[in-house]
């Protein structure tokens, strides 16, 4: 029975509204993917569907490995979590320090409306978490350290849905630190202000505008279903092909659409790429002098870590080397 | 270097505990007195501070006697008796039996015969409280508003005269005569030197005395270690018989049973089960009593004493933290109560969250101002402290007390918002966290964002990569 929960546990995000790859956001996600290539781009139903199902996709190596990491990092994630900054310990942290240094007037806001705090709050949140994760993905594109830890994501040449899981466990640490600094930031502002009304509009026990961004397909940004927006959308939000996009091979595509939900942020700093026409397939993947693999997970663990301890280690060695040459 | 201190405080505090499952009561402890001739066996004595502890309890219980007015100068006359002292014997007002719970004295004198607690009470002034006072001033003061108060209560300034008086007494009287005084001065050498009689003719030698007073003050039952924080709490609060009946004689002797003020409130703080500080501190006092007592009467080698000073340096730290951990949970509580005003939905509610607030806040205040009459100056955290806190909190109609006139009365000249007042507790309990590294933390206020975090349970795929 005990081994029946842990399976449980290990699939709950299947059943949770608040992840991304929710059994009711997948179905909602296949229905848009039907009615995209079936009304808009005039795909027969059978061909439509074999596109969506495409056991090529679903079953190639590339994703078997995605589904293995997806297993090896929930183990990862039980023993991790308990040791992570929380939400907690920042927004206490946070609080503490607006008290001390008191620009704004702690309760100076307490006239506004209930229902002004929690649309304001729903909105900062989700702002802010937006805002960190483009901020968070772009460096990690950026710097070459969290380069060789983000190119396990980036060495899948299929993509699902839970593709979203292919992560180092190093990225993971990373991401979760952000959630938490990010939102218990905005969390400790607004209780500073606005104290117990604090309270976020949610719709299934989520925040509705993250709500909207999963029941509008948020599981095809990782998938082979290009959807496409109007030019001018996609400057406001990121499309499914846009970040299609960002996973292509094609050296004109690096350091684009970094964006989650919002493409605001590459359009502001520059970064944003719209989709292409839809009849060019996109090869996905890294290049090989990245030194990565679709499918061997010792590959995929390991040569992070040993890439960040040669960089590391680096400077010492050439010092070192010096040295010899002097003695 | 205070960190330093403060690992050499807990290692001690690590050997202490492993001691304290043998679960030792302090004393008795064998005569060593060399010039004592009498028959006594036993060379512990601390009535006296058991004494003064019963006296400032009963102040506290006849603060509450006032009738606004009419028995005011009877009752200021009876209040006085009990700080000045008084050749009468006196009844005890605060320890008195209740169903099941029999206490073995029922008179001062029964305890002891002329103590006070005036003459003992913190001799330098009081930056907490208005008027440019000392210690002895500020109760004097109190017991004057008192008298002419109802029921010990002040709605207009917002004191409770009871809460006040005594929080401020374990503090100005106990506190400070243990860290100030028999555990600081009493411990060099040639003050009370432990081969000489504390006083002629005493069975105990200077060094004993002086170390049972300071556990007379601390008011931790003989028997501590044998108590649970549960159990320590219950018998102060005459709930307990049994747990306090060390020698199971069928009445409570509060001469050796009893868990007065400082003790109860170190064991309040363990009930969190975080800290230690009544066995630690209870502890220390053994150690340091079987370190005097191993002397047999001779001088202590400054190997001893300097022993016994970290001892004492245990008892003071501990302590002090201990009074931080009484002034951080009514800092949380007075939070609470300005909430529960506020949203009051009636005048009879609000009139009755006011009175739980007034009763908090002079617990907070009692505390505050017990805490900054140790041996050291606080220097600008007792400056903090004292000017968040006010000397009156926000009242009803938002003005609060900023001072006394000539004649000891109260004047209000400032207004201050309720919200301002709230957010001053937040400020005092980081503070009093900051300063003074409280553990326990009962009432954090802080904890309401927790529990808002909590409430939101906002992992919205936080840890999602795209």
């Amino acid at each position: 029975m005990e081994f029946l929960n842990d399976i449980a546990l290990v699939f709950s995000d299947f059943a949770n509204p608040k992840k991304r790859v929710f059994v009711g956001y997948l179905l909602l996600s296949v229905l848009i993917a039907l009615f995209w290539l079936v009304f808009l781009r005039k795909t027969p139903i059978r061909a439509a569907l074999g596109k969506v199902f495409n056991k090529d996709i679903f079953f190639s190596r590339s994703s078997f490995a995605d589904y293995k990491i997806f297993l090896i990092n929930r183990v990862f994630t039980f023993f991790i979590s308990p040791l992570l900054l929380t939400q907690v310990m920042i927004a206490t942290a946070v609080y503490l320090l607006l008290l001390r240094v008191e620009v704004i007037p702690w309760g100076a806001f307490s006239g506004l409306s209930q229902t002004s705090v929690v649309i304001w709050f729903s909105i900062a949140m989700f702002l802010a978490d937006d805002f960190t994760k483009y901020l968070l993905h772009r460096w990690m594109h950026h710097w070459p350290m969290l380069w060789s830890i983000h190119k396990v994501h980036h060495s899948a040449t299929t993509l699902t849905p839970v593709t979203v899981y292919r992560v180092h466990p190093l990225e993971g640490i990373l991401y979760a630190s952000r959630n938490a600094v990010a939102q218990g930031t905005v969390i400790s502002l607004f209780y500073y202000m606005f104290g117990d009304r604090v309270d976020l509009v949610t719709i299934v026990g989520v925040n509705v505008l993250v709500f909207l961004f999963h029941v509008t397909g948020s599981n095809l940004r990782h998938s082979h279903i290009s959807i496409s927006y109007w030019p001018w959308l996609e400057r406001v939000f990121i499309s499914p092909a846009q970040h299609q996009l960002h996973h292509s091979i094609a050296a004109k595509h690096f350091d684009k659409n970094f964006g989650a939900a919002l493409a605001v942020w590459d359009w502001l700093f520059g970064s944003l790429h719209l989709s292409e026409d839809h009849d060019t397939e996109l090869a996905f993947g890294l290049d090989a002098s990245e030194n990565s693999s679709e499918a061997d997970l010792k590959t995929l663990y390991l040569t992070p870590f040993q890439e960040i301890g040669r960089r590391i280690a680096q400077p010492f060695l050439a010092i070192q080397r010096r040295f010899k040459r002097v003695t | 270097m205070k960190n330093a201190l403060k690992l050499g405080t807990s290692l001690l505090a690590i050997s202490l505990l492993t001691t304290a499952a043998s679960a030792e009561s302090y004393g008795p402890y064998p005569i060593t007195e060399k010039s004592y001739s009498g028959d006594k066996t036993n060379s512990v004595s601390y009535s006296g501070q058991v004494a003064r502890s019963v006296l400032v309890d009963s102040l506290k219980s006849l603060a509450g006697k006032g009738d606004g007015g009419a028995n005011a100068a009877e009752l200021e006359a009876q209040m006085m008796a009990y700080f000045k002292g008084s050749d009468d014997d006196l009844p005890i007002i605060s320890h008195t039996d209740k169903d099941g719970f029999d206490i073995k004295q029922s008179t001062l004198h029964d305890i002891s015969k002329g103590k006070n607690v005036s003459g003992k009470t913190y001799k330098g002034l009081v930056p907490g409280w208005p008027g440019n006072m000392t210690g002895p001033e500020v109760i004097e003061h109190m017991i004057k508003q008192a008298a002419k108060s109802n029921s010990g209560f002040d709605a207009e300034n917002g004191m409770d005269w009871g809460q006040l008086i005594q929080k401020f007494a374990l503090g100005a009287m106990a506190y400070n005569q243990v860290v100030d005084n028999y555990l600081d001065e009493k411990l060099l050498a040639d003050n009370k030197p432990n081969n000489k009689p504390y006083s002629d003719g005493a069975a105990y030698t200077g060094k004993e005395h002086s170390w049972d007073e300071g556990f007379g003050y601390f008011g931790a039952a003989a028997h501590s270690l044998d108590l649970t924080p549960d159990q320590a709490y219950s018998v102060t609060k005459k709930k307990d018989a049994a747990a306090a009946d060390a020698n199971g004689d069928g009445v409570v002797d509060l001469k050796t049973e009893m868990v007065f003020g400082n003790a109860y409130y170190a064991a309040g703080a363990d009930r969190s089960g975080k800290t230690d500080y009544l066995p630690t501190i209870t502890s220390a006092f053994i150690e340091g009593r079987k370190l005097i007592s191993s002397a047999n009467g001779e001088a202590l080698t400054d190997a001893q004493r300097a022993q016994l000073v970290a001892y004492a340096e245990t008892i003071g730290t501990e302590w002090e933290k201990v009074l931080a951990e009484a002034a951080f949970k009514y800092a949380g509580s007075v939070y609470k109560d300005i909430t529960k005003i506020r949203d009051a939905g009636s005048d009879e509610d609000r009139a009755k969250a006011y009175r739980d607030y007034v009763k908090h806040w002079g617990e907070l205040k009692g505390f505050s101002m017990a805490i900054q009459t140790g041996k050291e100056n606080l220097g600008g955290t007792a400056v903090r402290m004292n000017r968040l806190l006010g000397y009156g909190p926000v009242t009803m109609d938002e003005s609060v007390v900023t001072g006394v006139d000539a004649n000891g009365d109260f004047v209000r000249e400032k207004k201050m918002s309720w919200n301002a007042y709230q957010l001053n507790m937040l400020k005092v309990q980081d503070l009093l966290v900051k300063s003074f590294g409280v553990e326990a933390r009962a009432n954090d206020a802080t904890a309401d964002l927790a529990s808002l975090i909590k409430k939101l349970d906002s992992d919205s795929g936080g840890a999602e990569t795209d």
